[in-house]
């Protein structure tokens, strides 16, 4: 990692020297982020398709007809379904799994670690293992089965009602033991003396939980939501592995991979990819909006 | 609540975390063609077999050097480039070093999914499709690392680079020799998190390359299902194989992967 020295005599202006360090940075940055952003808001004012000679100029077009199309709109259905649902849950329980494992006990160190494990593995082989969980000679079925719930006959992610739950489910699990870090870092910061005086005072662990700890919790449970919240809007990899978008399972990045990638219709492709960027836009904006209020408040 | 009854909670969420994982490990381990189920696990049989059928028949040999390559090359080229530019961004004022900041902060809220259709087909146009540089170079020098590098310098006094210069070091002497080792931990950091993002990164390579000796290992393991019947003894054992690796990482590296995740939260 070591790049040859230069000559004590060499110095260069520092602002140029400067701009030098920078432009491997610059390049990439204009080739393979400026330039795509720009040309793909190009193309979604155009017709452009693989098999076709002339691309022609649409102006709003792709955008009407993504808006009036069921299948389309079903996809941003289930992915504001998909982000509505996971966010809380996942928020919730990463609070508990941090409680859980907050103050110091014999053993911590490892709950932690297995708690926060499922997190840092590859989401096409938590898809592929959930995939094996969720059909026929997958514990889960037992399981379903041993507390008296039918599933559905070819298990939980080829049946239109459950599948998308299930999803949801597996991503819940898997993202839980990162939010719990985030969380624990919270925790950390709060003075054991707040609850120490809380104790004197004679109020009890849930009480001091609802006074003292979630409002200390407040902005990184603010930053997890964002986070999680643009990640969420985003997803696609588990859909791809496990339903190929069937069984009411699409969303929007997925229906902009298989109209881009597979119909080739790149200009409703790139259309779909700014609805979205759109939605998530606005998403953060509030989100940011909401972290303003709360630290003017105090 | 008793002391037992605490263990025993934290036994329970502690299998619902890992059995998922225990179960691809065990029907790794089971026997081509057994049929699973919940008995079938405990029971006697282990065996090493899928995973030899997997280097044997299934090539998996060529993904597994995949992404070993471009995990450690676009590890590299992330971390050295994303010092320069951080100490540029950090130290240096020239024209726009201001707004290019901005603007690194900005490609970090514009989410990814944007790119799928341009990146495609630019690097189709520039000849780059289904190319090793096309798994490399587009990502080769992230925001996210930048931002690290020049939230950790803007708290590096600049007394030490006053001393090496008295003392007559030129500016790459300076970056490489003296600020280099200072910035150890956070580069540390970035390596880490670039290489486990890599290894398990799916999208991109996924749609950036179409000929099966570019896969990496997760793009290998997606569309190895529904070959025919699906084979999931040895879609485990390659489940087995993508995992290994970040676990081993994980339990060396973990006091700073867990850094590195809460450094950024905390400062929000």
């Amino acid at each position: 990692m070591s790049l040859p020295d230069s000559s004590p005599s060499y110095q260069p202006q520092s602002g140029r020297f400067g701009l030098t360090l920078a432009s491997p940075w610059l390049v990439t940055l204009l080739l393979f982020w400026l330039f795509p952003l720009g040309y793909s808001l190009y193309l979604s004012f155009t017709d452009y398709h693989l098999l076709r000679q002339t691309t022609n100029w649409v102006g709003w077009e792709n955008y009407t007809t993504l808006l009036s199309d069921p299948a389309f709109l079903a996809a941003l259905k289930n992915t504001l379904l998909f982000t509505v649902i996971t966010i809380p849950l996942t928020q919730i329980i990463a609070i508990g799994l941090a409680l859980l494992v907050n103050r110091n006990f014999p053993g911590r160190s490892f709950f932690r670690s297995a708690f926060f494990i499922p997190s840092i593995t590859s989401m096409v082989v938590v898809a592929l293992v959930f995939t094996n969980l969720y059909s026929r000679g997958g514990y889960i079925i037992s399981l379903a089965e041993l507390v008296g719930f039918t599933p559905p006959e070819n298990g939980f992610l080829l049946d239109s009602s459950t599948a998308l739950y299930s999803i949801m489910a597996m991503d819940i699990w898997m993202a839980s033991g990162y939010y719990m870090l985030l969380a624990l870092a919270g925790l950390k910061a709060v003075p054991v003396e707040l609850y120490e005086a809380a104790t004197i005072n004679g109020a009890g662990r849930v009480r001091q939980f609802f006074s003292i700890t979630l409002p200390l919790l407040k902005p990184i449970i603010l930053f997890s939501l964002v986070i999680n919240g643009i990640k969420s809007l985003q997803v696609f990899v588990e859909i791809f592995v496990m339903t190929s978008g069937k069984y009411n399972t699409s969303t929007g990045v997925y229906y902009v991979y298989e109209s881009g990638l597979k119909r080739f219709t790149f200009g409703e492709a790139s259309a779909a990819a700014y609805i979205l960027f759109l939605i998530i836009a606005v998403f953060s904006v509030i989100q940011f909006a909401a972290f303003r209020n709360r630290r003017a408040l105090g | 609540m008793g002391l037992s009854a605490k263990y025993l909670a934290l036994l329970l969420v502690a299998l619902v975390m890992l059995g998922p994982l225990l179960w691809m490990l065990r029907v790794a381990l089971l026997p081509q063609g057994a049929s699973l189920s919940f008995e079938s696990l405990g029971g006697g049989v282990f065996t090493m077999e899928s995973f030899r059928g997997l280097f044997v028949n299934y090539g998996i040999w060529r993904s597994l050097f995949n992404s070993l390559l471009v995990g450690a090359t676009v590890t590299a080229a992330n971390v050295a480039f994303c010092f320069m530019v951080g100490y540029a961004l950090s130290r240096k004022r020239f024209v726009g070093s201001k707004a290019l900041f901005s603007l690194a902060l900005i490609t970090l809220m514009v989410p990814a999914h944007i790119l799928i259709v341009p990146l495609y087909l630019i690097l189709r146009q520039a000849g780059l499709f289904d190319t090793y540089l096309a798994l490399i170079l587009p990502f080769a020098v992230t925001p996210i690392g930048i931002f690290m590098v020049k939230q950790y310098l803007d708290g590096v006094p600049l007394s030490l680079e006053e001393a090496a210069r008295v003392d007559g070091a030129g500016e790459m002497r300076l970056l490489w020799g003296v600020l280099a080792p200072v910035c150890r931990p956070i580069l540390a950091v970035l390596a880490i998190q670039t290489f486990l993002v890599n290894w398990n990164s799916f999208l991109f390579p996924f749609i950036l390359t179409s000929s099966s000796d570019l896969r990496t290992l997760p793009v290998a393991l997606a569309l190895m299902q529904g070959h025919q019947a699906i084979d999931w003894q040895s879609l485990m054992a390659g489940s087995t194989l993508a995992v290994a690796p970040v676990l081993i990482v994980f339990l060396i590296f973990q006091r700073r992967i867990v850094s590195g995740i809460t450094a950024g939260a905390i400062k929000q």
